[in-house]
């Protein structure tokens, strides 16, 4: 038998227990099936009383870890926290019961919204025209690359390749695969950043893009951003930026002002809309005037100081999601943009560098940088004076309550080289720094551990419904 | 001008939802022996530098920000303020309560990714149960942790099936709606995937196997493509193109209104290989068109080419059964180019918004779910079918939607009926009906008997108003 806390949906099925009041529903007075198909005689549904429904999923949410739960400095996913007010807003009926097929002058308060999220998307990445449609960071990026390949078609150009840097997120590679570009890599220097020279001598006149991050997956400010701005549009060549790090930087630098021609923004990373256990996010992409006939529709503009859809020319890359975007998630990015303001964003930005940095000052005795130098929102860590292994030490922090870091098969990014014990740590602005200070401490109190009591460490985690999983899938 | 600590604070408070004050910016730093926050932009080329205030509106307090959205949301019409007889992809179905309050919990909303099981275990058991019912529903096992929506779980799993074969054309029927039509040439062409067209049946509205097995000769066919009920409603002959799919070795993928699968058999036990789905009939607000879920399940061997994240059942270092997300080896950040997909966050909320759905609803009360909803459709199309001038645009048998063909143009009769209180239904494009008078009415277990007979009093109040064009 099993016991209530490893009970699954289907153990608590009673048959004619139901959580759903159905008492008005007619007879099942349903015409025939069609000849050419069946009645459904058994789905395989469970019947749970509603009691139990909510105790089930009660007792699995018990089991999981939010931002709201404690510490989630999971380098690269920007776990900062989701303002409540924003999912409250999410869910106004004026838009929560609003359908995608109503006519156009019935979707006013949605035109409106985009098209005030939009301008402050551009303002704030310093591109000139922006779709909200794309439905997550990867989506945005796709969407980006088709556009630049639009851009390529349209000239007549044949430019099949992109570049993307060794430490780029695995979305970028699969992105440009997805968009019928064939990938190559640009290897990282001695520094960590992209290797100038290989990137000139990579820079062949089939290339029609580089992607990068910026700050880099290795939480490092890419200085020679000018240089290889310029070196790209010399080739003739476009750059893309991929916002997923955008948290380090607003209100101190666009990507616009830095050289790059085509954005997308995680708002569940940099306009902290809930990640909600993988998803929904939202990917707005925007891009510089030369690409906007190329955007995703809908667009939206204002006519005679109303907003409306525009009508996606011939140039745009087509639809890239059954309807306008993810109208819920971008509702609580305009509210986080709204309540934070120019001042705010610019200051969040900073304290998230901050964070980071005291974090590796306060951890470099024990986890010192791999790249000694300020970083930006993160820092990347090595783990080689761990008697257990990064992996190790991270499970031992779940003992804790702490999230683990990002590390090498854990979390969205690829570490290049020789880098596999590294861990990729990201505490965002909204970590006090009591909470830096606790989390230093039990960082200190593991790695006591790690030298102590090797067994203890090599164990974790211990306190869990679980001990540690190990697979090899 | 360089950024400033505490730029936005004079008085040492900080904004919006940062929480170091003046005092705790100067410890920090004081601990890093540092004099500023500039120092730690040192590596920002001040060529490049904003050097002002982000030019933004003007910032507003919570109850300013309320009244502001709210505004918003007044600007909207909705299916609260009209009755709606509106689908074509996205339907108005009722939501149990207790899906809203599972899903708010913020341990569900304010997760990421379960990449650490052992501090996970809820979530990961969550989407888990979610796989399991969904393949139960469609009648195909293997799910994943959700994409995007409906039509881009078509797109991908034509992908799949070009992956699966290696080859590079998919036959897709023009009865499928229009938003999917364009999301498979987004997704498709660039890869060099070539899409065949087939038209429906011009009475009935039902794709001809005969038609597609006429596609299937070249052997560089992947697969089918199907949607069930089509854009017109009408609900496809599965059975009979899955046999031509297996007559000629290509594959079948069929995306399907979920709700269908509580009346009819679902297109996995007559024969598809993959059934794909838009989740949102299943417990997802409307939310004027998103987020909702897509879902994809397919058989077994197929299992390798699907998109994105998939939980598993595993054993701990002990030999207990948990939960995991397993085979990644085919994803974006262990895979990259070589990856099935691109997909890194998906909707994991909404596909367990889907499982809690279901679980509330239940084996019986689902089933009676959908019949409401034919039923109601059934008396519906029954009663405008006998106004002057309306007939069936196609004859084919029907869910919960239905193709009409009007005396006048759609449009003009929809803002007619929207003038009235009533959202008529999804006008037809002119290049799938053949004229502009085609409507496709949809009638879920929400609309009461009253708001049936409403929409036909309506209704021929404008065709009367019309004079019979």
């Amino acid at each position: 038998m099993t016991t209530p806390n490893s009970q699954t949906i289907l153990d608590l099925h009673r048959p004619g227990a139901t959580s759903a009041l159905f008492h008005s529903v007619g007879p099942a007075s349903a015409p025939q099936a069609p000849a050419f198909t069946h009645r459904r005689k058994v789905i395989g549904l469970p019947e749970v009383a509603e009691v139990d429904v909510v105790r089930h999923y009660t007792r699995l949410s018990q089991e999981s870890h939010g931002v709201d739960n404690g510490p989630y400095p999971l380098g690269s996913c920007t776990m900062k926290y989701n303002p409540k007010r924003h999912d409250a807003l999410a869910q106004e009926r004026g838009f929560a019961a609003a359908h995608p097929h109503q006519p156009e002058t019935a979707l006013g308060g949605v035109w409106e919204l985009y098209e005030r999220l939009q301008a402050m998307i551009c303002e704030v990445t310093g591109m000139d025209a922006c779709s909200l449609v794309p439905a997550a960071g990867a989506h945005g990026e796709l969407a980006g690359l088709l556009m630049i390949r639009a851009h390529f078609r349209h000239a007549g150009a044949r430019r099949p390749v992109v570049l993307v840097p060794d430490s780029a997120h695995g979305t970028n590679p699969a992105s440009a695969a997805m968009a019928g570009f064939e990938c190559r890599i640009v290897p990282s220097d001695l520094r960590g950043r992209v290797d100038l020279a290989e990137l000139r001598a990579m820079l062949t006149p089939d290339v029609a893009a580089f992607m990068l991050t910026n700050p880099s997956t290795l939480g490092l400010f890419e200085d020679q951003i000018v240089e290889i701005a310029d070196l790209v549009h010399a080739n003739g060549s476009l750059l893309y930026y991929d916002g997923a790090n955008l948290n380090a930087l607003m209100g101190v630098v666009r990507p616009g002002d830095m050289g790059f021609d085509v954005v997308h923004v995680n708002v569940h990373k940099t306009f902290s809309t809930p990640h909600g256990g993988g998803g929904p996010g939202a990917g707005p992409v925007a891009v510089k005037r030369a690409l906007a006939a190329h955007l995703p529709g809908p667009v939206a503009q204002r006519v005679e100081g109303v907003a409306c859809p525009l009508v996606p020319g011939p140039q745009s890359i087509g639809r890239m999601k059954s309807f306008h975007g993810h109208v819920a998630v971008l509702l609580r990015a305009y509210g986080y943009l709204r309540t934070m303001g120019a001042a705010g964003l610019r200051e969040a930005s900073m304290h998230a560098v901050l964070n980071a940095n005291y974090l590796q000052h306060r951890l470099a005795h024990i986890l010192p940088p791999v790249y000694r130098q300020f970083c930006k929102h993160e820092t990347l860590l090595s783990g080689e004076k761990l008697n257990t292994s990064a992996r190790q030490f991270a499970k031992r922090l779940i003992d804790y309550g702490i999230h683990p870091p990002t590390l090498v098969g854990a979390g969205c990014v690829y570490f290049p080289g020789d880098l596999k014990s590294a861990m990729l740590i990201e505490p965002t602005e909204t970590e006090t720094k009591a909470s830096l200070d606790y989390q230093v401490g039990i960082f200190q109190k593991v790695f006591d551990e790690d030298a102590t009591d090797e067994a203890l460490v090599g164990s974790a985690p211990l306190s869990r419904k679980i001990a540690r999983i190990d697979l090899n899938n | 001008m360089n950024p400033q600590p505490n730029a936005s604070a004079a008085d040492g408070r900080p904004t919006g939802y940062n929480v170091h004050t003046g005092d705790d910016v100067r410890a920090m730093l004081d601990a890093m022996g540092l004099q500023s926050m500039e120092q730690l932009f040192s590596d920002v080329p001040s060529s490049v530098r904003l050097g002002r205030d982000l030019d933004l509106p003007p910032l507003l307090n919570e109850w300013d920000l309320q009244r502001d959205v709210r505004a918003m949301a007044a600007m909207n019409e909705s299916t609260q303020t009209h009755t709606s007889f509106l689908g074509c992809g996205a339907y108005e179905h009722y939501i149990p309560a207790v899906v809203d309050a599972i899903v708010s919990r913020g341990e569900f909303l304010t997760a990421y990714t379960p990449y650490q099981p052992e501090m996970s275990q809820g979530l990961l058991q969550a989407l888990f149960e979610f796989q399991l019912l969904a393949g139960r529903l469609l009648g195909r096992e293997c799910v994943n942790c959700s994409v995007y929506d409906g039509a881009t779980a078509l797109a991908e799993s034509c992908w799949m099936m070009c992956a699966a074969t290696g080859r590079r054309k998919v036959v897709v029927p023009q009865a499928v709606f229009p938003e999917y039509e364009s999301v498979l040439r987004t997704y498709l062409e660039p890869r060099g995937v070539q899409l065949l067209r087939v038209s429906a049946d011009p009475v009935s509205g039902v794709t001809q196997a005969a038609a597609v097995s006429g596609l299937l000769g070249d052997g560089d066919v992947a697969g089918v493509a199907l949607q069930s009920p089509n854009v017109f409603g009408v609900i496809e002959d599965v059975a009979s193109i899955a046999q031509v799919c297996r007559d000629h070795d290509v594959l079948l993928c069929v995306s399907v209104n979920p709700v269908l699968c509580g009346w009819l058999e679902p297109p996995g036990h007559l024969g598809a290989d993959i059934v794909t789905c838009e989740g949102q009939p299943l417990g997802l607000p409307l939310n004027a068109g998103g987020p909702y879920v897509g879902i994809i399940a397919c058989a077994k061997p197929l299992e390798r080419y699907l998109p994105g994240r998939l939980v598993g059942r595993v054993h701990d270092l002990n030999g207990k059964l948990g939960y995991a997300l397993v085979k990644e080896d085919r994803e974006q950040h262990v895979a990259r180019d070589k990856a099935t997909s691109h997909i890194c966050s998906n909707q994991a909320l909404n596909a367990i918004r889907v499982a809690i759905h279901l679980a509330c609803l239940g084996e019986a009360n689902f089933g009676r779910l959908a019949e409401a909803n034919v039923a109601n459709a059934c008396s519906l199309r029954a009663r405008l079918e006998n106004l002057p001038g309306v007939r069936r645009l196609r004859a084919g048998e029907h869910f919960n939607e239905f193709a009409l063909e009007l005396p006048l143009p759609a449009q003009r009769f929809c803002e007619a009926m929207r003038a009235r209180g009533i959202f008529a239904g999804v006008p037809l494009p002119q290049a799938l009906a053949g004229h502009d008078r085609g409507l496709l009415v949809a009638v879920t277990e929400l609309r009461s008997e009253t708001d049936l007979q409403d929409y036909v009093t309506q209704a021929s109040l404008c065709l009367a108003g019309e004079g019979g064009t």
